[in-house]
């Protein structure tokens, strides 16, 4: 849902190979925000996608049947905001556990800055200001930090994290997103053409800082279609990653 | 001085006088000439339309008004504790129990929320945001009516709503019935006074708003509470107008800081 630049919203709505998938918002890392969920529907409403959104703090209204809802989905698009606020409220309700079913039955989860920071094991959270480490959902078991490139104190405490202990994981910039299939990576690709993905590793004592190959999807090769192939040099990085 | 909370049953921030008259009560709790009052809307995620609410009713008294948004944090860089200590009131709103305890939780906020309790900072909260208090509210977070846990910094449990909604008292009665610990029933417009643990007043700003205690076993007791009156129209206070002006000064002031430190 970046401004004026659809590219990574037709990505993930590609993933799903369905001409019109079934898109549920979930806003509560942003408490609902209404101009949010307007914003989710002016994006994927009218014919690209079966647009619906779960407020988590009106249950009253909308949705009856969350489990049965979140499950009947394609795809599960999670809004930013406050990473903490929303892995509270997710646990309240008993979502956390109803997202791990749909992701393990092949429901496509995705979401920005908090709303990708949550399926991690460990993720940098800046929301007190500078960044901190915080234990998320762990459906990816490696740390993870949004936002490499406009907040620059992430990358220096994502090192000092690592080098703390903190398992291995990957960083993105705006724009870049990376894509797991189960719990390994599967490819990188942006929306905007220098945004760049990133594998890092603690090395003895120092921290190894891998700049991933990041495809552009506004390239004139990507324009109407989605190139699968897959990344050798990234899994020869990732298998020495875990041999040392 | 013992600290003190005030739970009301259901209210907002509008311009009638039965909503009016609670604020105005609240204020004069606080014994200041100009509280510092602080909203803590997180239970309904922090709208911007109840603030913007909060904001224009709270114009039209001697005070000065802040909100705190936990979604919003990352913008506003308060420091949070500091900044609830230094308050003469800190208001609650209403909205998901569920989330405001789950969310309070996440950000560590029951000690900072104790803390300016037992400082003598006067806590007000409505609905959730007063249920959040008790040990136990009825809650409606997640469709149906039931039981949910708060920070139990007051003991017993609370219902509020309590004609509007006649599924909650349903729900309530039952619980109480089965063994939970029994406490207080709020209609909207409402409320009671609490002093350390114990309840010393009961107030209404409606003549038809009941405040019930509910014994073990779910026997209702309706209290005869005061009456609560706010005349419209006869707050023209010059000292109001005054600290209007000032308040709308520093805010220019604080747009033209904003703007030049975004440059």
């Amino acid at each position: 849902m970046e401004a004026g630049n659809p590219l990574l919203d037709d990505y993930v709505l590609e993933l799903t190979g369905r001409d019109r998938p079934r898109v549920c918002f979930l806003a509560t890392a942003s408490g609902d925000a209404d101009d949010y969920v307007v914003r989710f529907y002016k994006e994927f409403a009218g014919g690209r996608a079966d647009a619906s959104h779960l407020g988590l703090f009106r249950r009253r209204r909308g949705v009856s049947d969350v489990r049965a809802h979140l499950l009947s989905q394609d795809l599960i698009y999670v809004g930013g905001g406050s990473l903490l606020s929303l892995l509270g409220v997710w646990r309240a309700h008993g979502v956390d556990a109803i997202l791990r079913e749909a992701w393990e039955r092949g429901v496509i989860l995705c979401g920005l800055s908090a709303g990708a920071l949550c399926w991690f094991d460990t993720s940098l959270t800046a929301y007190y200001g500078s960044p901190e480490r915080v234990n998320a959902l762990g459906f990816l078991p490696w740390s993870f930090t949004a936002h490499y490139d406009s907040e620059p104190a992430r990358r220096e405490v994502f090192h000092r994290e690592l080098l703390a202990g903190m398992q291995r994981g990957y960083a993105a910039d705006d724009g870049a997103a990376l894509h797991f299939v189960g719990t390994e990576l599967h490819r990188v690709v942006s929306s905007r053409p220098r945004a760049r993905g990133y594998a890092l590793r603690k090395d003895g004592a120092r921290v190894i800082e891998e700049e991933l190959a990041t495809e552009y999807l506004g390239a004139p090769a990507h324009e109407g279609r989605i190139r699968v192939r897959p990344y050798p040099a990234l899994q020869r990085a990732f298998a020495a990653g875990a041999a040392a | 001085m013992a600290p003190r909370l005030v739970a009301l049953g259901g209210h907002e921030f509008r311009s009638r006088s039965d909503e009016l008259a609670i604020v105005e009560y609240l204020l004069r709790l606080t014994g200041k000439e100009c509280p510092r009052i602080c909203l803590l809307p997180t239970a309904s995620g922090d709208p911007q339309e109840g603030i913007q609410r909060f904001y224009t009713t709270l114009d039209r008294f001697a005070c000065e008004p802040s909100h705190v948004s936990l979604f919003r944090l990352e913008r506003e860089r308060v420091d949070l504790r500091e900044h609830l200590l230094a308050q003469d009131l800190v208001y609650v709103a209403g909205g998901s129990m569920l989330n405001l305890i789950a969310i309070w939780r996440a950000h560590g906020l029951f000690s900072v929320m104790r803390e300016a309790w037992e400082r003598g900072v006067l806590m007000a909260g409505q609905s959730a945001g007063a249920m959040c208090w008790f040990e136990h509210g009825i809650t409606a977070s997640a469709g149906e009516p039931k039981v949910a846990a708060g920070m139990g910094l007051l003991p017993g449990s609370l219902c509020v709503h309590y004609a509007r909604d006649p599924h909650r008292r349903t729900a309530y009665l039952k619980a109480v019935r089965d063994g939970l610990a029994p406490g207080f029933a709020l209609d909207d417009g409402a409320g009671v006074l609490f002093e350390g643990r114990r309840a010393v007043e009961a107030f209404s700003a409606r003549p038809d708003a009941r405040v019930i205690r509910v014994l073990a076993g779910g026997v209702e007791v309706p209290l005869r509470p005061i009456g609560l009156r706010h005349r419209l129209g006869l707050n023209r206070d010059p000292a109001v107008d005054e600290l209007r002006e000032l308040r709308r000064a520093r805010e220019q002031l604080r747009g033209v800081r904003a703007r030049a430190f975004a440059r």
